[in-house]
C-alpha cells in the first residue's frame, strides 16, 4: 500500500506514464478503426470460398462469445475485489456436499453462459473456493441460470421431459463431478501450476488488502486483473473458435443428422454435434429446435446438457485453469453421465 | 519483464481488437452478418464496457510497471515469486509461447479487422443439407402458410411449402417475388439453381440454408454463384429431366441486386 507520505512524491511520474499510456491506447484504437475501414472496401471474393467461410464462422463464434467472456471477467473482478470474504463464507453451508449444492445454484444469481463462467470460476477459486466447488459451479451454472431455463422453456415447453431432463440432469451431473473430484487427495494438483500460484498469491494479498483497501486502489487492481484475465482467456477463446470454425468447414453434417433418429446413436451423434458446434447454453435450445425435428428427446437432452458443459471452445478455455489429466477425467465423467441421461430419457419418453 | 508484458498486454491487445471489430460492425450495420439481431444490444453494451476498461488499462498497467520498485505494486512481488530466474530450457519454452501469443494476436487482427466482413457462401450450403432445417420441414407451420396471403412470403416460406409437397394445385397460378443468393442445384447444375438464404438462430455458426429451385437454362452465364438476385414469376412442374425437384420456380423477370442489409433470415 502506498503510504500517504510516499504518495505525493510518486504521483507525478506515474501520472505522466498514465497519460502517455492513454495517448498510446487512443492512437492504437484509432489506427485499428482506420485499418478496418480501409480493408472493408476490399472485395471478400478475393478469398477462396472455404477459407472465407472459415473466417466468417470463426469470427461469428468470437463475436457471439466475447461479450459473455467480458461479462464473466467483470463479474469475477467484482466478486474478487468488492465482495468481502466474510460474506461469501457466511452464506455458504459448512457441509461440503451442501456447499456444492448451494454453489451449483449460484448460476441463478449470475446469469453468464458457459464461456463467461470460466473466468468467474477462476475468480471464485482466487477467493478461496476449493477446486471441486469451482468445478461444480462451472458445470452447473450454464444450465441452472434463468436465461437458459427460459430459452429452453420457450423452445420445448414441457414436451417429452426435455426441460426437466436438462435442469435435473445438469444439476446431478455437476454435483456428481464435484463429489468425485472432492475425493482427490490433493485437489490443487488438478490446477495448472501458473493458476495455482496465482491463487496462492491472491489469497494472501486479498486478506491484507481488505483491511486497508481503498476504492481507488481496488479499481486499479480490478483493471490489472482484467488485463491478466483477458490475457489468459482470450487466446484460448480465439483458438477454440478457430477450431470450431475449421470443423464446420471440414466436416459434413449429414452423417450426424442421419444418426439423430436412432434411439442409441441419436444420443451419441447429438453429443458430438454439441461438442463441435460450440454455441452458448443460453441459445442452444433454439438451435437444436431449428436444426431438425427428427431427433429423439434423449438425444436433445444429452445435447443440451453435454454441450453446455463441454465443447471445443470450453476445452481450450478450461485448459487455462485445469491440467490436461483433470480435463480428461472431467470430460469422461460428464460424457458418460450425459450418455446415461440421454438413454434414460429415451426409455421414459 | 517479457512475462509481464505478455501476461497483461496480450489480453489488452486482443480485447481492443475485439471491441473495435464489434463497434465498427455495429456502426456500419453489419453485425447481422455474424449474430442474430436479438443479441445486438447486449453485444454492443458489453463491447463498450470492455472498451472503457481497456482504455483504463492503458493508463493503469504502465504505472503498475513503473511502481514495481516502490511500495504500491503487489503484483510486482507476485511475479518475482512466481518466476525465479529462468533456466535456459525454460527460456526457450517462453520464447515459443511468446511467438504463439503474437501469432494469435496477428491472426485475430487479420480475421476481425483485415478480412472484409462477408456472408457465408455456397461452400457452406454444400456442407449442410439445403432445406433440411426444421424451419422448412415442420408440417405444422406449413399448414398455417397454406391459405395465407402469399405477398409477404419469404424464401423460407416458399421453401417449406415445396418441401412439404403442397401440391401442383396449390402452386398453380401463384406468383412470387424472391430475393436470395444463387447456389447450384446438385442434381442438375446446368439448368437449375436455388435462390437461397441462410436461417440464423444465434450466430452464423448455426446458419442453415433454405432455398427455392429455379429453372433457368444456362443461368451461369448471367448470374454467378453466390451473387444476389431478385426474381418474380410463377411455379410449374420442373422441366429439368435430371433435377430431383418436382416443382420449380420459373422466373418471368430476374435481375442482379446488391446483398441486402440483413442477408440472413431469423
Amino acid at each position: 500500500m502506498t503510504s500517504d507520505l510516499l504518495a505525493p512524491r510518486q504521483a507525478p511520474p506515474s501520472r505522466r506514464l498514465a497519460g502517455r499510456g492513454l495517448v498510446v491506447g487512443a492512437v492504437l484504437a484509432v489506427a485499428l478503426l482506420v485499418l478496418r475501414s480501409v480493408t472493408a472496401g476490399w472485395g471478400p471474393e478475393a478469398l477462396p470460398d472455404r477459407l472465407r467461410d472459415f473466417v466468417t464462422l470463426s469470427t461469428s463464434v468470437v463475436i457471439e462469445s466475447l461479450p459473455f467472456v467480458f461479462l464473466g471477467i467483470l463479474i469475477s473482478i467484482v466478486v474478487r475485489f468488492w465482495v468481502p470474504d466474510r460474506v461469501m463464507h457466511r452464506i455458504m453451508p459448512r457441509n461440503p456436499a451442501l456447499r456444492r449444492v448451494t454453489i451449483s445454484l449460484l448460476g441463478v444469481l449470475l446469469p453468464v453462459c458457459e464461456c463467461g463462467n470460466v473466468p468467474l470460476a477462476r475468480g471464485f477459486m482466487m477467493k478461496g473456493f476449493s477446486v471441486p466447488e469451482a468445478m461444480t459451479f462451472l458445470l452447473a451454472a450454464p444450465i441452472l441460470n434463468p436465461v437458459t431455463i427460459v430459452t429452453t422453456y420457450q423452445a420445448f415447453g414441457w414436451d417429452d421431459g426435455i426441460l426437466l431432463g436438462r435442469i435435473l440432469g445438469g444439476f446431478a451431473i455437476a454435483n456428481l463431478v464435484g463429489w468425485l473430484f472432492s475425493r482427490h487427495p490433493q485437489p490443487e494438483l488438478l490446477l495448472t501450476p501458473a493458476f495455482d500460484a496465482a491463487c496462492r498469491v491472491a489469497d494472501g494479498h486479498d486478506h491484507d488488502h481488505e483491511a486497508t483497501g481503498r476504492q481507488r486502489s481496488r479499481l486499479r487492481r480490478g483493471v490489472v486483473a482484467f488485463a491478466e484475465e483477458t490475457s489468459t482467456m482470450l487466446p484460448a477463446l480465439i483458438v477454440g473458435s478457430a477450431i470450431a470454425g475449421a470443423i464446420q468447414v471440414g466436416v459434413s453434417r449429414d452423417v450426424l443428422t442421419v444418426l439423430g433418429g436412432n434411439p442409441i446413436w441419436s444420443v451419441l451423434a447429438l453429443m458430438i454435434l454439441a461438442f463441435v458446434i460450440a454455441i452458448c447454453s443460453n441459445v442452444d435450445a433454439f438451435f437444436i429446435l431449428a436444426f431438425g425435428s427428427t431427433f429423439l428427446p434423449g438425444g436433445i437432452v444429452a445435447f443440451l446438457v453435454f454441450g453446455a458443459m463441454v465443447d471445443v471452445k470450453m476445452i481450450t478455455l478450461m485448459r487455462t485453469t485445469f491440467t490436461t489429466a483433470a480435463l480428461v477425467r472431467l470430460v469422461a465423467v460428464v460424457g458418460l453421465a450425459s450418455l446415461a441421461l440421454g438413454f434414460g430419457v429415451n426409455l421414459l419418453a | 519483464m517479457r512475462d509481464r508484458l505478455l501476461s497483461r498486454w496480450r489480453g489488452i491487445a486482443l480485447s481492443l481488437v475485439g471491441v473495435v471489430a464489434i463497434v465498427w460492425l455495429a456502426a456500419s450495420g453489419q453485425l447481422g452478418l455474424y449474430i442474430h439481431p436479438r443479441y445486438f444490444e447486449f453485444t454492443v453494451v458489453m463491447a463498450v464496457l470492455a472498451g472503457v476498461v481497456v482504455v483504463a488499462a492503458f493508463a493503469v498497467v504502465p504505472t503498475g510497471r513503473a511502481d514495481a520498485s516502490g511500495h504500491d505494486d503487489e503484483d510486482a512481488h507476485e511475479h518475482e515469486h512466481e518466476h525465479p530466474p529462468a533456466a535456459p530450457r525454460r527460456r526457450g519454452l517462453d520464447l515459443v509461447w511468446a511467438a504463439a501469443g503474437v501469432l494469435v494476436i496477428a491472426g485475430t487482427v487479420v480475421a476481425l479487422l483485415v478480412v472484409p466482413p462477408s456472408t457465408l457462401t455456397t461452400a457452406t450450403v454444400d456442407q449442410r443439407d439445403l432445406n433440411a432445417s426444421a424451419a422448412v420441414t415442420d408440417s405444422g407451420a406449413t399448414e398455417n402458410l397454406v391459405g395465407s396471403d402469399t405477398a409477404s412470403f419469404t424464401v423460407k416460406d416458399w421453401a417449406s411449402l415445396l418441401r412439404q409437397g403442397a401440391g401442383d394445385d396449390y402452386f398453380a397460378g401463384k406468383s412470387a417475388t424472391l430475393t436470395g443468393f444463387v447456389t447450384p442445384d446438385q442434381s442438375d447444375p446446368e439448368n437449375v439453381f436455388y435462390i437461397a438464404r441462410f436461417i440464423v438462430t444465434c450466430c452464423a455458426v448455426d446458419a442453415q440454408p433454405v432455398g427455392v429451385p429455379v429453372y433457368l437454362p444456362d443461368w451461369q452465364q448471367s448470374y454467378p454463384v453466390d451473387s444476389w438476385v431478385t426474381a418474380s414469376g410463377g411455379f410449374s412442374s420442373n422441366p429439368s429431366a435430371s433435377s430431383t425437384q418436382a416443382i420449380a420456380f420459373v422466373p418471368a423477370e430476374i435481375e442482379a441486386v446488391d446483398q441486402p442489409a440483413q442477408p440472413y433470415l431469423g
